[in-house]
């Protein structure tokens, strides 16, 4: 099973402030055991919300507000792809995280094409298989 | 540069863990998704299960506490995310203004940050980084 791991943003990730060079060589420790278990996929971290932009789909044509957006518990900071056999292996890895106070993550299951039943016919799960095989350079 | 669009679907932060799709909308996004990879652009794409099936780690008592979703206080979940390469942020924008979203969704666009963003300092603390991403199996 996949999971998204989102780092939700805080009032630092927002105002830019990196982290500081201890936090990040626990980080990189944290992620090597993650990559020599065979569990981390993917990870990084976004610019906050003032180089960014939302884009709402209500009436006929998109409406782009550009940020940056008020800090609620919902902004997201960063995130990890990891791959487990549990949401419980999922808990378990990410309490060994080197966050300090105030930190919040939040664990979600990505979706495989198993997942969608019938609403996904063989046709479009051949293009989804035929995209992902493409994309990703 | 690379640019996460995250698919922000209102309402999803109370759906229940077994969501329907409908497939006609999964066939109007793939249309999307297609035109994306067809321009080069896409990196990758991934869809989440409903926040119900989900849990957050919480490190501010300092010790890790744990809670099962669905989270009261959320007002706004992601759905899923494309992983996208352009340009600029405005090509991003173009981009997300062509998807095929109901009104009740939101996209919000968020540069992904590159070890050149950061202070030399910063780049030695996460020297190797570069080398875990390629042996992290994509």
């Amino acid at each position: 099973m996949r999971f998204m791991v989102i780092v939700k943003a805080s009032q630092d990730s927002e105002a830019g402030v990196v982290p500081s060079t201890e936090l990040l060589t626990a980080m990189g420790k944290f992620n090597e055991q993650m990559v020599k278990a065979g569990v981390m996929l993917a990870g990084e971290g976004l610019h906050p919300t003032s180089k960014g932009a939302r884009i709402k789909y209500s009436g006929k044509t998109p409406d782009v507000s550009h940020g940056p957006f008020p800090l609620t518990n919902d902004l997201v900071a960063g995130f990890w792809l990891i791959q487990v056999k549990s949401r419980d292996e999922a808990i378990e890895w990410m309490k060994r995280a080197p966050f300090d106070g105030g930190a919040e993550i939040e664990i979600r299951q990505i979706f495989d094409a198993e997942d969608f039943g019938e609403a996904l016919t063989p046709e479009l799960r051949e293009q989804e298989e035929r995209l992902r095989a493409q994309a990703g350079r | 540069m690379r640019f996460m669009m995250l698919m922000i679907p209102l309402g999803y932060e109370t759906a229940p863990p077994d969501i329907q799709l409908d497939p006609e909308r999964v066939a109007a996004m793939m249309k999307y998704n297609e035109a994306l990879n067809d321009a080069g652009v896409l990196i990758t794409l991934d869809g989440l299960h409903p926040p119900s099936m989900g849990a957050r780690v919480s490190f501010a008592a300092g010790k890790p506490l744990v809670t099962d979703g669905p989270f009261a206080e959320a007002k706004e979940v992601l759905g899923g995310y494309w992983m996208i390469e352009v340009a600029s942020r405005d090509e991003a924008i173009a981009w997300a203004t062509k998807c095929p979203a109901s009104e009740n969704e939101i996209i919000e666009i968020r540069q992904v940050q590159e070890m050149t963003d950061f202070s030399e300092e910063v780049q030695q603390a996460a020297a190797g980084f570069a080398e875990l991403q390629k042996g992290s199996g994509r």
